[in-house]
């Protein structure tokens, strides 16, 4: 029986193929990436090799990429601190009703989490644009002079705007999360917390929240690993704009690549952004695993 | 318990109710409002009024986005892709799924773990690599230069979920069938796969999902109008018709729809397996 178990050729069989697609189309091409981002391809034509130039440059003198950083840092503080303890708050009331309720209004919370990210911009671009988008039609309902804000335009409220679209649409996820963190909570839990006298805010403050720690840190892994890859919704919005006030690194890096000619450069940002994606969802993984030791 | 706590208990709830359908009005609005303008002139939309609704429901608008959108053609590219890797990214993440947790080998855990490293790494990162790596074996501007990346990259989730549903499997199952004679090619899908079906249908759903409105790497590795999938025929849209707002709208309705319909249809599935993914961790 032990050798059915640990049959190689079976186990090659098994693992293999899907190890050879993901070989084949994400970490060759991440070598790839490494190859080019030494050189100073312009994406057609002759280049040279210029070593470690592109990576210098875009430490030491773009302020575009650590823009970019910044905003996703900006993304991820949103999530985590006012995304959440909302989707959190929303969770525990739908916990409470009947579940045919609940079933009804999750379902409908999640919509739009189902949708693609070409629908849900361009939704949002129309429902922001200046002349005819709703958002101004009913604010003028509230002002003597029509409202023609350029929302996604205008420096003052381009990334706001856009940070909106991207939690309208990432709302359901941490709902969902919540939800069924909180299915798994034992009654006992909080019936004990109640009969040693407890109120609804200490019951959730000392005995649910941390109960459902591992849930919730396994949210936040997901908000940042999900803020790092906000791509299209930017892309197909503002493009980064204006200046570059709501660029995120995955747009840069495609700009740099396919519309600046910079292809070197491109995969330089590219290699970078690997690196920052990996070793922060890394950090923030080890982090969560240590408290919850201690805890 | 005496009258007034029932009825102040049932303010609350009246009240909570009404929170949530507001909640769920707001969320809902946007989609309505789409809708209701793609039935529109475009030349009403400009009008001051904050919500009309339209005197003459312009249907046509309709047969306009699908004509001159190529829905159809769209779509059909859009099912070939998703559904290929769909049943491809199951099958291998299965397998891998299989492997890592029910077999005694040394790797098996730096290969589930190098698989996961999938729900790490940006899919915009191999964008540009992929654009030339692909076009030596010369598939950019075909189906497979889509399906190969979407299998890739989809593989890691299908298979986390999979495998945490395969552990609670007892091994007696396979003990037995082995004993029977039955060989690995016979067990796996007659025996394994339908005692894990929920995770496997989990997976596949939110595989769908992510596939078929996927778009960037639609954009960046097709090139020719009759090989774009659905969510490209907003942009086209947006090129072609750009002053025609009231048609754009209706494209994007057309384009929501199937994946509206996938998810009614299949919501308590995605519930579970949103659920099963972050009892994980």
């Amino acid at each position: 029986m032990k050798r059915l178990f640990n049959n190689k050729p079976v186990i090659a069989a098994l693992v293999l193929p899907g190890i050879l697609v993901m070989v084949f189309a994400m970490i060759i091409p991440i070598g790839f990436s490494v190859y080019y981002s030494l050189t100073n391809w312009a994406g057609i034509g002759a280049f040279k090799w210029v070593g470690f130039d592109n990576y210098v440059e875009i430490l030491t003198s773009d302020s575009t990429f650590w823009r970019s950083l910044t905003n996703v840092a900006i993304l991820i503080v949103v999530t985590v601190f006012l995304q959440n303890p909302v989707a959190f708050a929303l969770a525990a009331l739908l916990a409470r009703i009947k579940p045919r309720w609940s079933r009804f209004f999750r379902t409908i919370y999640f919509i739009p989490a189902v949708l693609s990210v070409v629908v849900i911009t361009a939704l949002w671009t129309n429902i922001m644009n200046p002349s005819f988008g709703i958002l101004n039609k009913f604010l003028s309902l509230f002002s003597t002079d029509p409202v023609t804000t350029s929302w996604l335009g205008k420096p003052a409220t381009a990334l706001g705007s856009v940070i909106w679209i991207i939690v309208w649409q990432g709302f359901g996820w941490a709902l969902l999360f919540f939800y069924s963190g909180l299915m798994t909570v034992p009654a006992e839990l909080e019936e004990a917390a109640k009969i040693d006298g407890a109120g609804w805010w200490m019951t959730y403050t000392r005995v649910i929240l941390p109960y459902l720690f591992p849930i919730i840190s396994a949210v936040v892994v997901i908000d940042v690993i999900s803020s790092l890859k906000q791509m299209e919704i930017i892309f197909l919005s503002t493009g980064g704009g204006p200046g570059d006030l709501t660029q995120f690194t995955a747009v840069y890096l495609y700009q740099k690549a396919f519309v600046a000619s910079q292809y070197g450069y491109g995969n330089g940002l590219s290699i970078l952004f690997v690196i920052v994606a990996v070793g922060l969802t890394l950090v923030v993984q080890r982090l969560f695993r240590t408290e919850g030791e201690v805890a | 318990m005496s009258g007034p706590w029932i009825s102040v208990k049932n303010t609350k709830k009246a009240f909570l109710g009404v929170f949530l359908a507001a909640l769920a009005f707001f969320q809902l609005f946007p989609l309505l409002w789409v809708f209701n303008y793609s039935l529109q002139k475009t030349g009403d939309l400009f009008g001051p009024a904050f919500f009309t609704l339209p005197a003459v429901p312009q249907w046509n608008n309709y047969v306009r986005a699908f004509v001159d959108g190529k829905i159809l053609q769209s779509s059909i590219n859009s099912v070939i892709i998703v559904v290929s890797a769909v049943a491809l990214t199951t099958v291998l993440a299965f397998c891998i799924a299989y492997a890592c947790t029910r077999m005694s080998w040394k790797l098996r855990k730096w290969v589930l773990g190098f698989v996961s490293l999938g729900m790490v790494i940006p899919i915009h990162v191999t964008l540009l690599p992929n654009f030339i790596w692909f076009g030596l074996f010369g598939l950019i501007d075909t189906h497979l230069s889509l399906i190969i990346p979407y299998v890739a990259f989809q593989i890691s989730f299908s298979t986390l979920v999979i495998a945490a549903q395969l552990q609670s499997v007892p091994l007696a199952m396979e003990e037995s069938a082995f004993m029977d004679g039955a060989s690995y090619r016979s067990i796996l899908p007659r025996i394994i796969a339908p005692m894990v079906s929920p995770a496997i249908v989990t997976a596949m759903i939110s595989t769908f999902l992510s596939d078929w409105n996927e778009f960037i790497m639609a954009n960046t590795y097709l090139a020719s109008d009759d090989k774009r999938t659905l969510p490209f025929s907003i942009i086209r849209f947006q090129g072609q018709y750009a002053s025609d707002y009231a048609v754009q709208f209706a494209c994007m309705v057309l384009v929501a729809v199937p994946a509206l319909i996938i998810f009614f249809l299949f919501s308590k599935w995605i519930m579970a397996g949103v659920s099963a993914g972050a009892v994980k961790g």
